[in-house]
């Protein structure tokens, strides 16, 4: 089966990879400032589920206390007030970082995916012939 | 339970519940989903819910708990307090007309030039 169709079927299986909803977060903030709830939204697009907003919570508790994120109240007239999210400029030097790591880990799983579509291209070539009709 | 304990999960619990309140996700989360919400115990966390709705910060509300007006005050004043002062800017950071801002690859090369310049 080919990488890409095996890609689609077992897209729902696909879960993030350990620690990068943190990245995925600065990366968001990067792009603008956004409250918790359109984070959470947002997040989706890397694999995350909107069913965990604590994950979401802890994660930007852990960034701010670590001077990587900044959050302020935004005042509403309709509802409560909400933390609005932005990056800081040590938020931009750890995305830039974290950024950098993801691309020699894509160089990595690159390699590994080139010699395992040998190995798949052997099996197939290997594979008895199906009669035509 | 120890007082500063106390403290410290009440801080947290009533932060972690209006966060939940005003992004709209839930109003009156049972202890199981609190617990969830802030990967603790459920077991551990139920008794201290308990005394805070004895204090009257939270109160039942069917199967959940509910901030009260003073649990919701002190929520949101004690959330802005806990970071405040953590932003500032750091010796040797580059400004905000820097270069570095253009792309990832000059931020890159201006953290390693600062780096590697660093005091």
């Amino acid at each position: 089966m080919p990488i890409e169709a095996a890609s689609r079927e077992s897209a729902a299986e696909v879960t993030p990879p350990k620690d990068f909803l943190r990245p995925c977060l600065l990366l968001l903030l990067r792009e603008h400032p956004a409250h918790g709830y359109d984070l959470l939204a947002r997040t989706q697009a890397f694999g995350f589920k909107s069913s965990d907003p604590g994950r979401l919570y802890r994660s930007l508790r852990g960034l701010e206390r670590e001077g990587l994120v900044h959050s302020t109240w935004e005042v509403s007239d309709t509802g409560p007030d909400r933390r609005i999210y932005q990056l800081t400029r040590p938020g931009m030097e750890e995305l830039h970082r974290r950024a950098r790591a993801i691309a020699g880990t894509r160089r990595l799983m690159d390699a590994f995916l080139g010699r395992y579509e040998e190995f798949v291209a052997l099996e197939r070539e290997s594979e008895p012939r199906r009669p035509s009709r | 339970m120890g007082e500063l304990d106390a403290l410290r999960v009440r801080d947290e619990v009533l932060q972690a519940m209006y966060w939940m309140h005003a992004e709209g996700l839930d109003d009156v989360p049972t202890v199981e989903n609190l617990a969830r919400f802030l990967a603790v115990p459920a077991e551990t966390l139920e008794a201290y819910l308990e005394r805070f709705c004895a204090d009257g910060y939270l109160e039942r509300s069917g199967t959940g708990y509910r901030l009260t007006a003073t649990g919701e005050e002190l929520g949101k004043r004690t959330f802005a307090e806990e970071f405040a002062g953590l932003t500032g800017a750091g010796h040797g950071e580059c400004d905000a007309d820097c270069w570095c801002h253009d792309s990832p690859e000059d931020a890159a090369r201006c953290l390693e030039d600062r780096v590697g310049h660093a005091h």
